[in-house]
């Protein structure tokens, strides 16, 4: 048969076939939550140790831990001021810590390419057979991303109503704006009570957008890296090459991954204080008027 | 739903997932930022401090610096003023003292020619009562008569009489 144009340059998928979600390793205990197990343990016994003894002048793991904070907080009071940034900071700071601790975690050799396959056994590395890896990226797994976002919308729910009380949050996502009167008035009552309907589900969606991005990102840096892994393999380079290519393109994406898993911490974060100051904002444009 | 299952949402992982963040919070916000956020404020309220006692101690130091410069001129002035009025003092001091020295040595001299004068006298009558008894002893020798003391008086005035000193 003679090759057409198209099927000459139909280059074959090559990703690597990492599964969407994560993979039970005894019950309901995925491998990404054991991940997330392992980095909560590795957080904790860090901070504790740096803040066990707190010195004015600090030592270098106290330095660290009140670096991160500051940096926090400090995004934080850029967005919501002192006084909100303050309530808000423990959760928030929380999230981004565990967050960018999960996803450099990810890059850890053996996270995720080392498993118990049926056929091959406890230590399985062959990606050509089925295997599911002890490890996972705790952030790629939308369980996981869930879960801080449900945690987050019920703080940022709380903190709300706190803050402009529940007549004051309904008005900030019901009410007319414009201070228009009569029938003017009336309709645009009507009209901002859709908007606000529309508002709801713009609130609704916020934990989901915020779970998929982090989930997206993570797991297509996953893929990627697995994929540059196995690429020589996947194009039929002769063996010896296959391993230095194994070894030698993950490289720049690792690095591209930091970067990443940085990037999205912050997004992350910054995106809950930018949701908590469009619903707290209102309140102090009032006191102002 | 199917596809949240599709990605592997299910409720036992999800809750457990919520559970371990509800951990981490939990024990950050007690053990880690609570004394981290202490420490910040500490070494924020001790800096602002550290800033206030820095502007205070260089207003202090300026105040000091304006009252040594103070305290010198006036040490100067009344240092230059002390030494005017020794000056003055001296001058008048040495006046009174050349004066006095002057008047001293004056009345020195005075006395001096006092004393002269008596003792020119004194030596002037000794030397005539000598010559006038010389006289008379001569006159008695060469006259080989014995005089009396009428002619002793007598000629021993004469003989003073005649000395023109």
């Amino acid at each position: 048969m003679v090759p057409t144009v198209s099927t000459l340059f139909t280059v074959p998928p090559m990703l690597a076939a990492v599964p969407l979600n994560a993979e039970s390793l005894f019950g309901f205990v995925t491998n990404s939550m054991f991940v997330a197990v392992i980095v909560t343990t590795v957080i904790l016994l860090f901070t504790r140790m740096a803040t066990r003894r707190m010195e004015t002048i600090p030592g270098k793991k106290q330095n660290l831990v009140e670096f991160v904070v500051e940096f926090v907080l400090t995004e934080l009071e850029g967005i919501l001021g002192r006084k909100i940034a303050l309530k808000v900071f423990p959760l928030l700071a929380t999230i981004f810590v565990f967050i960018l601790v999960s996803n450099w975690f990810g890059l850890l050799p053996g996270v995720g390419s080392i498993g118990y396959g049926e056929q091959t056994g406890p230590l399985t590395l062959d990606a050509s057979k089925h295997y599911t890896p002890y490890l996972r990226p705790a952030t790629a797994d939308l369980n996981m991303n869930l879960g801080m976002a449900a945690v987050f919308m019920i703080v940022w729910l709380y903190i709300s109503i706190q803050e402009v009380g529940l007549g004051g949050f309904l008005k900030h996502i019901f009410g007319a704006k414009g201070g228009m009167t009569g029938l003017l008035g009336l309709l645009m009552a009507v009209i901002f009570f859709i908007v606000g309907i529309i508002e709801v589900i713009s609130i609704l969606f916020r934990p989901v957008s915020l779970s998929l991005r982090l989930f997206g990102n993570i797991f297509a840096g996953e893929t990627l890296l697995h994929t540059m892994a196995e690429l020589g393999e996947k194009m039929g380079w002769p063996d010896a090459l296959a391993f230095v290519g194994r070894v030698v393109l993950p490289i720049p994406f690792y690095f591209m991954e930091l970067l990443v898993g940085l990037v999205q911490a912050i997004v992350f974060t910054l995106l809950c204080a930018v949701y908590v100051q469009l619903s707290t904002a209102h309140d102090e444009e009032e006191h102002h008027h | 739903m199917d596809v949240l299952t599709k990605f592997g949402v299910n409720w036992p992982a999800f809750i457990a997932q919520v559970l371990i963040v509800l951990v981490v919070y939990t024990v950050l916000k007690k053990y880690a930022f609570g004394p981290v956020l202490a420490m910040l404020e500490q070494r924020r309220s001790r800096i602002e401090e550290g800033e206030k006692e820095l502007v205070k101690i260089r207003e202090q130091l300026e105040q000091a610096d304006y009252r040594v410069k103070a305290m010198l001129d006036e040490a100067n002035a009344k240092a230059e003023r002390l030494i005017g009025e020794a000056r003055e003092s001296a001058s008048a001091l040495r006046e009174q003292k050349t004066q006095e020295a002057i008047s001293e040595a004056e009345k020195i001299v005075a006395k001096a020619k006092e004393a002269s004068k008596l003792e020119h006298e004194r030596l002037l009558g000794e030397l005539k009562r000598d010559f006038g008894r010389l006289v008379v002893e001569t006159t008695g020798k060469v006259t080989g008569k014995v005089l009396d003391e009428k002619d002793q008086s007598r000629i021993n005035q004469e003989a003073v009489g005649q000395l023109a000193i």
